[in-house]
């Protein structure tokens, strides 16, 4: 699951030519830390979505990578 | 002269005034998928000024407000008709009094149901010598608006008919070398599917798009499949049936009917005396929406451009972003063959901008490589988040592209 999530935020970044990250924290701050805009986060939830079928924003804004994780958890 | 070819079927002129001459009956709710009972039921129809309603084959009646299931192919008797020649059915067919029912295709909701008239349905068939002796390639669904426009077009000349709706691409490349098609009328997507070139057809001479907004990539193909042919556009809504001469890419209004447009807000608007009746019409001043969003290339002249059609645009994050304009980018992309954008809905920005992508046989390209062409020609918002690279894309019953 992680290595899933850490692929699409690459490949977020890679089509905005940012270098590739090579690990993510619970921690990880995804609009400070990963540099990403609400048009980055959308596309991350619509692929999350397509890849586990759960939207990740549908209850409430998402800051970082361990509040992704936990709602796949769920 | 033959009529119709379809399914491997060859139907004469003179078989079809044969069917014509023999019942005293037509159907008023006619549901065929036999393209040729369809056509005699409805020239029966015509010749008797007789109201009709035009369904879908495959229709659910369900879907149609209003509609009494059980008058569907049930027959009603007419005076029996003893045609001696088409020439006497032609006449008779121009002068009808027939109410016509036909259906908005409904890209999105239910099919709408607008009344036409002999004259609404017949306006922009051009007659005379040069029309004679055309091979009409039929690519619409016949009971549509522009499916009516090629079959009366062909029909009150005595041309033929070669049935090519909702066929494969090797099915239509054969047809047309075999009857040697000289015309063909179709949707820009029914041409995507011809691509990519591999052979020139000499045989057509002319090539009419419709429905659709295509692109100029797709205009340098069809040259190249068919160098023979002019190719034109044409402008054709089930609401008012066929209203401008086409012009390259641009359309003018005829100078007869000019005083019968406006224009608000980019929006063309049809004063109601050019269209059908239905209730589904809200007219402001008399004024019809068309939905069409237009620019002047020269308004004097009332020369203009399609740009999109307004219920189309997606608003991504607040920004409306028009997909005619994103797919025609995605299909200059070399290796591309066709592209549809659409919305898909989303907690963070309303829609989220995505595309369904064919590729051409033995292309390779990523979501990344589309995604950076796109990047160095459109604004961010514009360019799609998810890209799917699918085997083909889903169509209306009219032939156009069906948005998610």
């Amino acid at each position: 699951m992680g290595k899933k999530v850490l692929d699409i935020l690459n490949e977020i970044r890679a089509a905005k030519n940012m270098a590739p990250i090579e690990t993510i924290g619970a921690d990880t701050k995804l609009r400070e830390d990963l540099g990403l805009t609400s048009f980055d986060l959308a596309e991350l939830t619509v692929k999350i979505e397509d890849e586990f079928d759960i939207d990740i924003f549908e209850d409430g804004l998402v800051s970082t990578v361990g509040e992704i994780f936990a709602k796949l958890e769920k | 002269m033959v009529f119709l070819y379809n399914n491997g079927k060859a139907y004469g002129y003179d078989d079809l005034l044969r069917s014509l001459n023999k019942d005293a009956s037509y159907y008023p709710y006619y549901k065929t998928s036999d393209v040729y009972a369809y056509f005699v039921n409805l020239i029966k129809a015509l010749a008797a000024s007789k109201p009709l309603v035009l369904l879908d084959s495959d229709i659910n009646p369900s879907e149609i407000e209003g509609l009494d299931e059980s008058k569907i192919n049930v027959a009603e008797s007419i005076a029996s008709a003893s045609f001696q020649s088409m020439d006497e059915v032609v006449a008779a067919v121009k002068v009808s009094q027939s109410e016509i029912t036909i259906f908005t295709s409904g890209t999105t909701g239910q099919p709408k149901k607008v009344v036409h008239s002999i004259c609404t349905l017949t306006r922009s068939v051009r007659m005379g010598e040069k029309y004679q002796g055309q091979i009409w390639a039929y690519a619409y669904n016949p009971t549509h608006m522009a499916g009516l426009q090629v079959f009366f077009q062909a029909f009150e000349n005595q041309n033929t008919l070669v049935n090519v709706f909702n066929q494969s691409r090797e099915y239509v490349y054969q047809q047309i070398c075999e009857k040697g098609i000289t015309h063909v009328s179709a949707t820009p997507t029914f041409y995507r599917l011809l691509l990519p070139f591999e052979q020139a057809y000499e045989s057509v001479v002319r090539v009419t798009l419709g429905g659709e907004k295509s692109d100029q990539h797709l205009y340098d193909s069809i040259a190249k499949i068919f160098p023979n042919a002019k190719i034109n556009n044409v402008y054709a809504s089930t609401e008012a049936g066929s209203l401008f001469a086409a012009k390259g890419d641009c359309f003018q209004i005829p100078e007869a009917i000019k005083d019968k447009f406006k224009v608000v807000d980019d929006e063309l608007l049809i004063h109601k005396s050019l269209l059908g009746s239905s209730d589904s019409f809200k007219f402001t001043d008399d004024y019809y929406h068309s939905g069409d969003l237009i620019e002047w290339v020269d308004e004097a002249q009332g020369l203009f451009r399609f740009k999109s059609r307004k219920n189309e645009l997606i608003n991504v994050g607040g920004y409306k972003v028009n997909p005619g304009e994103v797919e025609v980018a995605i299909q200059d992309i070399e290796g591309v063959r066709q592209a549809m954008v659409y919305g898909k809905a989303n907690s963070i920005l309303g829609n989220v901008l995505c595309a369904d992508v064919v590729l051409e046989a033995g292309t390779e390209l990523t979501e990344l490589d589309i995604k950076k062409a796109l990047g160095a020609q459109l604004q961010d918002f514009k360019v799609p988040r998810r890209i799917k690279f699918v085997d083909e894309i889903s169509l209306t019953r009219t032939g156009k592209m069906k948005r998610v």
